[in-house]
């Protein structure tokens, strides 16, 4: 995307020296961290969370390794179920896109239940799996399938026709076709697709966590959503509470950067 | 076989022919089952939805969700579209602003629910500010990029004809900008869409997420399901709504089904 389209016009009052001061993005983070400090400590309690208070509650739970071994069971769980998602939607996304009658027939089943959310898919899983990690692996597959088959359809779809003819005119059987000229040029979308679910099943993970955490009594589900919630509903520690949102944050960009960078290794001659 | 009927069929009953198999499927599963509470039939999912319908409690809740959805995204939007319009504008904005926002936008909506659970207790705040933030960011990029987008040449073509500041952006950058932003749009309800289930399922006393996960705790699977195919027929009939927006405002832009 052309960044640079309208580097003339701009807000009145609005001077552009090109490369002012690198730093300037840090101001307005800094200002509202210095802000919640200064605010915290003029007009709120003991448990108000704080900047200050927040560091020093990282600190405990990162020395005590909480914080890591929640991340890494709801890590788990998000791999297992992004595993079967891709398993499922990649060879189906390619079916539905090179064949026309297969996209018919399937399609309608795709579109009814893509508007579903997964949380709302939450409780039927619960009462089928249970509260452990079974029910949480099937919310993370369900919401990493459809941004997987989706992209992985239009993906199948954009292959240039004048390859397939290409392909036929010399020959190749409709399976290698697909293997040699389809999925190469499917590739990239497929690559979008994942990163979209990634960053869904993620998301789907912490919700699902907190929600058994919440409706299931505690249950001994652990990862980072059920620890919120613990933090949330037994120990009332707000501090701790933000140290979860940070790392929740951080993780989610972690793996949208892996898978980034994953496909910048697997497909090197795409653009940036 | 079913590749020529298929590519013969005009395409509602191609639908209709593939739902009437999952329903069999389910409906056989059902039977075999043999456990109400497990996985219901399909008929004993559509008794269950005649009730609701019935006694009005399926248009309160969903009307309840609705209703929060429509406020979270009229807020969102009238926060982001501004924002998003000047950080396109002005790069010293975007310079200072973007930063928080890739800092904040990480942070799922959900992971929000258990501090705003304390910050507004449990009722129509929690869902309104949870969606809202969800929405924001899909609202705010997607103006971002959609004022970058402008072809230069319109603008020097503006401003060479002596035309304002003020005009340039009502009658150029906004028009070229409104495709994205109304894509941007229909992933902010999407997304906001999605938060409010969540939101409903573990902090408030109303609405469709709270109701499917009462009637799970009575064991009523029919009517949990019930309520999860509202959950999706909502979310498919706003998203429908966009799109129509969409077509009726921005003709010209040519839509895929992968930008979703």
């Amino acid at each position: 995307m052309s960044a640079t389209a309208i580097r003339d016009l701009r807000v009145p009052g609005d001077r552009t020296p090109g490369h002012a001061w690198p730093w300037r993005g840090l101001l307005l983070p800094l200002a509202l961290v210095v802000l919640w400090q200064v605010w915290g400590m003029v007009s709120g309690n003991v448990r108000t969370p704080l900047p200050t208070r927040v560091l020093a509650a990282a600190g405990a739970l990162i020395a005590s390794g909480d914080l890591f071994s929640g991340i890494t069971q709801s890590l788990g769980r998000v791999f297992a179920g992004f595993a079967v998602a891709s398993l499922i939607a990649i060879p189906l996304g390619l079916a539905m896109g090179a064949s026309r009658a297969v996209e018919r027939n399937v399609d309608p089943l795709v579109e009814s239940f893509r508007p579903i959310a997964a949380i709302a898919i939450l409780p039927l899983a619960i009462l089928w799996l249970g509260t452990g990690t079974a029910a949480a692996v099937m919310i993370v597959a369900y919401a990493a399938f459809f941004p997987i088959v989706i992209n992985t359809i239009a993906g199948a779809k954009r292959v240039d026709p004048t390859l397939l003819r290409a392909a036929a005119t010399m020959g190749l059987g409709k399976l290698k076709t697909l293997r040699t000229v389809v999925v190469p040029a499917a590739l990239p979308a497929i690559g979008v697709g994942l990163r979209i679910g990634m960053g869904v099943a993620w998301t789907a993970i912490v919700a699902a966590e907190l929600a058994v955490g919440a409706k299931a009594g505690g249950g001994a589900t652990g990862g980072i959503g059920q620890m919120m919630f613990v933090y949330y509903a037994y120990s009332i520690e707000l501090n701790r509470i933000v140290v979860c949102m940070i790392a929740v944050g951080l993780v989610a960009l972690a793996l949208d950067r892996l898978i980034r960078l994953g496909m910048r290794l697997l497909m090197p001659w795409l653009p940036r | 076989m079913t590749a020529k009927a298929g590519a013969r069929l005009p395409t509602p009953l191609v639908y209709l022919r593939t739902m009437a198999v999952f329903i069999v499927v389910w409906a056989l599963v059902a039977r075999w089952t043999g456990n109400v509470a497990l996985l219901p039939s399909p008929l004993a999912v559509i008794d269950a939805l005649v009730d609701l319908v019935r006694d009005m409690e399926l248009f309160v809740h969903a009307g309840i969700s609705f209703g929060r959805m429509l406020i979270s995204v009229t807020l969102a939007s009238a926060l982001a579209i501004p924002l998003g319009l000047l950080m396109g504008l002005s790069r010293t904005l975007d310079a200072v602003v973007d930063p928080t926002i890739e800092v904040l936008r990480p942070i799922s909506g959900i992971a929000w629910i258990p501090l705003a659970l304390f910050i507004f207790g449990i009722g129509n705040a929690l869902p309104v500010f949870i969606m809202t933030y969800t929405a924001f960011f899909p609202i705010v990029l997607g103006t971002v990029a959609g004022v970058r987008s402008v072809d230069r040449r319109l603008i020097d073509a503006a401003r060479t004809m002596g035309v304002s500041y003020r005009t340039i952006i009502t009658r150029v950058v906004v028009p070229a900008a409104l495709p994205s932003l109304l894509v941007a749009l229909r992933l902010g309800l999407a997304s906001s869409w999605t938060a409010v289930v969540a939101a409903e399922l573990i902090g408030a006393p109303s609405g469709l997420g709270y109701a499917v996960e009462w009637y799970r705790e009575l064991l009523m699977t029919p009517q949990v399901m019930s309520f999860i195919a509202v959950i999706g027929l909502l979310g498919y009939v706003s998203d429908r709504a966009v799109r129509a927006l969409a077509t009726r405002f921005t003709p010209w832009a040519v839509e895929t089904r992968a930008d979703a």
